[in-house]
């Protein structure tokens, strides 16, 4: 397991990818090769035992939490809605740390009654990275198809620019851009070492409505579906930038999720072979190195 | 939305946005005040005060305010023993306006622990488990004459040995955090970087920052880029005190029994010394400055 674990460092399987209890979903993506793990929030407090449990459980199968997802709706709010919001944003932040998780995702609100001002959503946004700052966490922003105010990726780093703040940088979600047809040349406006997390996916439906969060569409493993190439470019432009975080396999599907964890872990295995071999050419770690990981 | 007009015109903030005027007390947490109140009064302190409800005492010598307390509800670690810096208290034009900007800023609130008839003192939280407090009683009365009552027959204004006075703090952090760090204690406070050539003391390893009103500096030091396993919390490290003329200090510190670190890298010299740890944690570090 060890030497996998090497093959398959810098990706991670989100664990609402899996179903059944968490437990055993971390444990199928540690028998799978997996190194490290995206967690959503609601399955780490649906645990029996909560957040020290799980924390628990990853040390002892030597899984290292990436990401913690998610935040919605934080910013561009005023008052009692913000007042709530960052009383949330808060105990996030508290069960990242709980978690010795480094990233907290913040997805792009959503939400009709958001100020539209960009003063504001980068106010809010620095807010929320001075929030986690002492915890020594970094706030990644993604954008959200079906925000009418940060619906891409290019609009969401224009934000964390004008936020300026070191630990707020972009979360990308690729398959939601490359669905959408995100112009992707504007990538390299990108600072490398503001992206925070890659979230991959693939997609079985050609249509670019199936990223408008309104209709998720069915999704796949990348290089189980129709945006193989795509995703590929997508992540060879990434590299040649030199993106060096971690890439996040985060696939919503609902066979996946009537199926054994530890079969649609080694489904996530493959592919995060696939991209790391096939599409971005590295090579793999020597046994002995590996062995030490 | 926003409930406040947008501004129309790029006005620049002001320098010093708290209107901070320098550090009103340092206060540390140990299960052992009275081994650690031993350390201070060989550094020249002296108890003058004592809380009216709680096991803190108050040291002072010139200008320096130090707090030594046991909180029951503080939370110790199992090293308890061990003294932490707990707290620092900046003097400022208006605490509770400093501290609601701050929470404006995206700073998390201390909730008060001050029981009936005592004073609230605004609080955020900084580093690991301490606080920044804020305090504006510091001119015509002060922050010790509610919560505390003076030690009788002792001089409550013990003059500074040496002409010391506080220099500054030193903050451990995680590696590749000085950025964070400096964001930080530049968007709340207005403290500005010190360029990397300028240096005081004898250890003038990471970022150093300075007060918006100029009176203390802040170092923020890195793990050395070998020591991947240096995975210990973010603390406040040390206290730094200025002195005119740190031989002197040195000489009338030693005659009080403070030994100093004596190395071929490391001694005391006419820039700054630095005392032996004791009781685990403590150190101080003497750094030359004018009078």
């Amino acid at each position: 397991m060890q030497i996998a674990s090497g093959l398959l460092g810098g990706f991670d399987m989100d664990s609402g990818t899996l179903a059944g209890p968490l437990e055993l979903r971390l444990q199928a993506m540690a028998y799978a090769g997996f190194c490290q793990v995206s967690l959503s929030a609601r399955d780490v407090v649906a645990q029996p035992g909560g957040a020290p449990a799980v924390a628990q459980a990853l040390q002892a199968l030597g899984l290292r939490p990436t990401a913690l997802q998610a935040l919605r709706d934080f910013e561009g709010l005023s008052g009692p809605m913000h007042r709530y919001k960052v009383e949330i944003a808060q105990s996030l932040l508290e069960l990242c740390q709980a978690l010795d998780c480094a990233v907290l995702v913040a997805r792009a609100t959503t939400l009709e009654q958001a100020s539209g001002e960009p003063d504001v959503l980068a106010r809010d946004l620095r807010k929320l990275a001075m929030l986690a700052l002492p915890l020594g966490i970094r706030v990644a922003y993604v954008a959200h198809s079906a925000s009418g105010l940060v619906p891409d990726f290019g609009r969401a780093w224009d934000l964390v620019c004008q936020a300026d703040c070191p630990n707020l940088g972009l979360g990308l979600d690729l398959h939601a851009m490359v669905a959408a047809g995100s112009p992707l040349d504007e990538l390299e406006d990108l600072d490398a070492s503001r992206i925070f997390q890659v979230q991959l996916s693939d997609g079985i439906e050609p249509t670019a409505a199936q990223a408008s969060g309104h209709a998720p569409g069915l999704q796949v493993f990348p290089g189980e579906g129709l945006h193989s190439a795509a995703l590929a470019d997508v992540l060879l432009r990434l590299d040649a930038m030199g993106y060096q975080g971690d890439y996040s396999l985060a696939v919503h599907n609902a066979d996946y999720l009537q199926l054994p964890a530890t079969s649609v872990a080694q489904r996530a295995s493959r592919s995060a072979l696939w991209l790391r071999e096939d599409v971005l050419h590295r090579s793999a770690p020597l046994p002995w190195v590996a062995s030490r990981g | 939305m926003s409930s406040t007009p947008l501004q129309r015109e790029s006005v620049p903030e002001l320098p010093n946005p708290l209107g901070m005027e320098g550090i009103e007390f340092i206060e540390y947490a140990t299960s052992r005040p009275q081994a650690l109140g031993q350390v201070l009064e060989s550094l020249g302190f002296r108890p003058v005060a004592r809380h009216r409800s709680r096991e803190v005492t108050l040291y002072r010598q010139g200008g320096m305010n130090m707090v030594v307390g046991a909180p029951a509800d503080e939370g110790l670690s199992e090293a308890g023993a061990r003294p932490v810096l707990a707290a620092v208290a900046f003097r400022v034009r208006d605490a509770l306006k400093a501290h609601s900007r701050c929470m404006e800023l995206g700073a998390w609130d201390v909730p008060s622990r001050a029981r009936a008839m005592e004073l609230h003192i605004p609080a955020i939280r900084g580093p690991g488990s301490s606080r920044f407090y804020f305090v504006d009683r510091w001119k015509e009365f002060s922050v010790y004459d509610i919560d505390f009552v003076p030690i009788p027959t002792v001089d409550p204004h013990p003059p500074a040995l040496a002409g010391m006075s506080y220099f500054g703090l030193v903050q451990y952090i995680g590696g590749g955090r000085s950025v964070d760090w400096m964001a930080f204690y530049e968007n709340l406070f207005g403290f500005t970087q010190i360029p990397d050539e300028q240096r005081f003391g004898i250890l003038p390893k990471g970022k150093l920052m300075q007060s918006p009103c100029g009176s203390f500096l802040w170092q923020l030091v890195e793990p050395d880029p070998g020591m991947d396993d240096d995975s210990s919390a973010e603390c406040l490290q040390r206290v730094g005190l200025g002195a005119p003329d740190v031989h002197a200090a040195v000489q009338a510190l030693k005659a009080l029994g403070v030994e100093f670190v004596e190395s071929h890298l490391l001694h005391p010299e006419d820039r700054g010394a630095l005392t032996r740890t004791v009781l685990g944690s403590v150190s101080f570090e003497l750094v030359h400055r004018e009078a």
